[in-house]
């Protein structure tokens, strides 16, 4: 879509989500290096980077990195030789990335830096709702929080710059609703773009003119208008709101909604800085007389002036108490800390609705009607809706790993990890959910208190294979050299299926769709020093539990606890053990051999044992001559291409009519298997397939105790996976 | 104007298309817009809802019975996001149902809320592809000429917007819904 421009540079806009406005800004800006790894809701950015750099042919590095501190360590080496860097991560990213933050900022940079860490408020997809800002605050560093797509394109673009002028590290917070929302963001030339900050009192919606197109523009213009100065500070209301981020465009829009619009004046709040070496030390000085600090000192001058102007000053923030603890001026203030802010989840529309609403009745500003009765929840309630809480895709090979893994072993202990496999919860397959790369540290954990307490219950982790590369390595290696003993089930569907499929290392692709070297999770787990390491295919279910069950006996075999003299010899084993597991894998990946450095390994479906590869060690004449084997972690690789990536191959294709037609209602693969797929007709009492759904790989033939193959898995390992957990 | 228009359907079913046509095309008409979505953390098959605002908005997002329009692309969505939708509000339910719940039924009366009942899975499957019965959908809504959008203007953007070979087909369905609801009852 094109727009004549009057006056500026601005060629060309277009519609697109957040975060490819915030790669916009980036690469309109003239970063030279960008480094992310994906994670929900940050994930798009660094696609977007490479999409515009290749349509302005702008000279970008562009790397999907191991993990956020490699992201953020290479960003701050560029940034330190001159060049104008960006790293991208989600929120818990950030954690991962701070060893080099808390020294970094203060190094020295010829060139900039900049971090775009996005933030969950909910939280939708993370472990936690962590607020970024207070830790950029914590460091003393700039941290803007957009309210819109198209104001994240201006951040990004000023960010850049702010950080070249002033060499200092800056940060870029959106919000999943900032990230993910579309709307229509104006494209300006390389170095083009006009921003200035729109901080300070907004004016009040302007009614839409007889040219809708041109008030896109209009808004622009006035974002010049509103800078820095504060028009309605000076006179003192009832009543005034602060906010940042998309908190604050609700905000406008329910004021608008409620007819308060001209009533109730509103800052908004872009950047946060505290200056900390300065204040800090006036702070100390408060101390030292007695007197407690004065966290007001801390808030902007202008400000500062707009809580002065008010009696009341409501404070919306996402997701944490920031601006609110900064204005330090609490009998002022309806915020988190008197309850009239929830202290926790997203302030969504309603909720933000339902707190201006109490606010400004209750300060008397206006009077308020609340909209909402419980007349469409009544009409609702005989009502049937098909619940659809998240699950694993239908053929999710995850699905089959965890069900192996609970017919197996129904009252294992099951440390589960960070993706999509997160949702085996339901299945009763991931007991914990940590961090990422947490199942492995806390399966060594848990082995050490159970073998303390004498009580051996075997311990299953899983961990998918990206989730492995970022912090499985050194968690395997630590088990490995201190010989705890659980089975480690790597869930390698050859993608980062969870944040949209971006390329794992083992698959050698970059983010740019190029080549590069591969590193197979078999070479990496035997060069750690695992002497159980089995590779098998999921989908075949049988096969999958005798061999939990075997790597079980396995870990049960080994020597509690190795002498002196034997750690000795361990050198040897260990070199041993590099000249036997050195010869095929290595040689061919090496090679760039891109994407056919993985390939799920199955060929028939009927005859999925045969692609078991055994590269124990341990049975091999030559190490079981130097020493008993050394004992550690029993790894599996589930080995299958995720769902969406890749379709079933001819062969793969089961006939699954049976299990409508033989069906019981016993309603087994419901509950224990949780195919997206099988539904229950609650009128005849029997499970129907949603062929829109269903793949056909026949994996619920196992869980169906109608079926030859649930017969057969019946008879070898008891009724289902539903036993008691004996915890 | 102003206008607040939910859809709500499930993973793989074209949600997403539809909201992206219906910017597109307020956007083509000269007026602002808006998206917004929520897919949770299921690939294929669970809740999504795509938020679409047109005109004078600060944010993408629709509270509790304000959006003007609920387009349900599964009938079990429709239920799920019913409290959205506003008093005087229109909605189009994709199912091959004949009527409602009764007590649903009521409370739309009592809202004055006209609810459209259009099998587009039907529709879609008629002509060849089940997943397009989001067309379908958008080709009854286009019936309702609720501004800013006509008949023309959401053709034009499933024009511009899909790509060589789905093409055909999908104007295909969007002129058998469009046709559907020209010779519905009045």
């Amino acid at each position: 879509m094109m727009e004549k421009e009057k006056s500026g540079r601005k060629t060309d806009a277009e519609v697109m989500i957040g975060n490819y406005a915030i790669a916009r800004g980036l690469v309109e800006a003239g970063i030279e290096l960008a480094a992310a790894y994906p994670g929900t809701p940050s994930s798009e950015i660094l696609p977007g980077i490479v999409e515009f750099k290749k349509r302005e042919k702008m000279n970008i590095h562009t790397e999907w990195s191991v993990n956020e501190r490699c992201a953020m360590e290479v960003a701050f080496g560029a940034a330190l030789s001159g060049h104008k860097a960006v790293c991208m991560m989600k929120q818990v990213g950030l954690n991962v990335a701070l060893p080099s933050f808390l020294h970094g900022r203060k190094k020295k940079m010829e060139g900039s830096l900049v971090i775009v860490s996005c933030d969950d408020p909910g939280p939708q997809s993370s472990q936690t709702e962590q607020d970024t800002r207070l830790l950029a605050l914590l460091f003393g560093i700039p941290v803007y929080d957009p309210a819109s797509p198209a104001e994240a394109a201006d951040l990004a673009y000023y960010a850049v710059q702010y950080s070249f002028e002033h060499k200092v590290p800056v940060i870029i917070r959106p919000t999943h609703r900032v990230s993910h929302a579309r709307e229509v963001i104006p494209l300006y030339p390389i170095g083009g773009r006009k921003v200035t900050l729109q901080e300070g009192v907004q004016k009040q919606q302007t009614a839409v003119s007889s040219q809708p197109s041109a008030s896109i523009i209009d808004n622009r213009s006035s974002i010049i208008d509103e800078t820095g100065s504060s028009p309605d500070a000076s006179r003192l209301t009832a009543f005034g709101v602060v906010a940042s981020g998309m908190s604050y465009s609700i905000a406008a829009d329910v004021l608008a909604e409620l007819g308060l619009a001209n009533t109730v004046p509103v800052y908004k709040v872009v950047q946060l800085s505290v200056p900390i070496i300065d204040n800090r030390s006036s702070i100390i000085d408060d101390r030292e007389t007695g007197s407690s600090p004065d966290a007001s000192r801390l808030t902007p001058h202008a400000l500062r002036s707009f809580i002065d102007s008010v009696d009341k000053v409501l404070v919306l923030e996402e997701t944490d108490i920031v601006i609110e603890a900064l204005t330090g001026d609490s009998k002022k203030i309806f915020g988190r800390r008197n309850g009239y802010v929830p202290g926790a989840g997203e302030l969504t529309y309603d909720v933000i609705r339902d707190i201006i609403a109490n606010v400004v009745n209750e300060t008397k500003t206006a009077k308020v009607e609340s909209v909402s009765d419980r007349a469409i929840e009544e009409a609702l309630k005989g009502v049937h809706v098909q619940p659809r809480p998240p699950k694993l895709c239908a053929g999710c090979p995850h699905r089959a790993s965890f069900y192996a893994m609970r017919r197996a072993f129904p009252d294992a202990i099951f440390p589960g990890d960070i993706g999509c496999y997160t949702l085996g919860i339901s299945m009763g397959a991931v007991d914990t959910c940590l961090d990422m790369g947490g199942s492995v540290n806390l399966a060594a954990g848990f082995s050490d208190a159970f073998v303390q307490d004498g009580n051996l219950v075997p311990i299953i982790a899983s961990i998918g294979d990206s989730t492995f590369f970022h912090a499985g390595l050194a968690a395997l290696y630590d088990a490995v050299k201190k010989q705890k003993g659980f089975i480690l089930v790597i869930m390698d569907n050859g993608t980062t299926a969870m944040t949209g499929m971006q390329p794992t290392p083992q698959t050698g692709i970059t983010v740019d769709g190029t080549y590069t070297r591969t590193a197979r999770i078999e070479d990496v787990v035997t060069g750690l020093g695992v002497e159980f390491l089995r590779i098998l295919d999921p989908y075949d279910i049988p096969v999958m539990i005798s061999t939990i069950r075997e790597a079980y006996t396995y870990l049960n075999n080994q020597p509690s606890a190795i002498s002196d003299q034997k750690s000795v010899s361990i050198i040897d084993n260990r070199s041993s053990i590099i000249d036997e597991t050195g010869s095929s894998p290595h040689a061919s990946s090496l090679t760039p051999n891109g994407p056919s450095g993985y390939e799920p390994s199955a060929s028939n479906a009927d005859n999925r044992s045969s692609i078991i590869e055994d590269r124990a060690t341990s049975d091999s004449p030559r190490t079981s001559h130097l020493v008993p084997s050394f004992g550690g972690p029993a790894v599996i690789i589930a080995r299958r291409g995720c769902i969406l990536n890749s379709k079933l191959k001819p062969e793969d294709i089961c006939d699954v009519g049976s299990i409508e037609k033989n069906c019981i209602g016993c309603k087994k693969c419901i509950t224990e298997f949780e195919c997206p797929a099988l539904v229950f007709d609650e009128e005849t009492k029997r499970v129907v397939i949603d062929d829109g759904l269903c793949v056909q790989c026949g994996m619920c033939l196992y869980a169906c105790p109608k079926q030859e193959k649930g017969k057969k898995l019946q008879k070898q390992y008891g009724k289902g996976t539903t036993k008691k957990k004996a915890k | 104007m102003k206008l607040e228009i939910l859809c709500a359907g499930i993973g793989g079913r074209g949600v997403l298309l539809a909201s992206t046509i219906l910017i597109e095309a307020a956007i083509a008409a000269g007026l602002k817009a808006s998206a917004s979505d929520e897919y949770g953390m299921s690939q294929r098959g669970g809740s999504v809802v795509s938020l679409v605002k047109i005109g004078d908005f600060k944010s993408p997002l629709i509270g509790r019975e304000n959006a003007g329009i609920l387009l349900s692309f599964e009938e079990s969505e429709f239920y799920r996001n019913l409290t959205f939708l506003k008093r005087d509000g229109r909605v189009i339910v994709n199912t091959h149902k004949d009527a409602l719940p009764g007590e649903v039924e009521r409370l739309l009366k009592e809202r004055n809320i006209r609810a459209y009942l259009v099998d587009g899975d039907g529709i879609a499957k008629q002509k060849g592809m089940i997943k397009a019965s989001n067309i379908a959908i958008l080709g009854y809504f286009s019936s309702l000429r609720i501004a800013p959008y006509s008949y023309e203007n959401i053709k034009q953007t499933i024009v511009e917007k899909t790509k060589g070979k789905f093409l055909e087909k999908n104007l295909e369905i969007f002129e058998a819904g469009f046709r559907q609801a020209e010779g519905r009852d009045q």
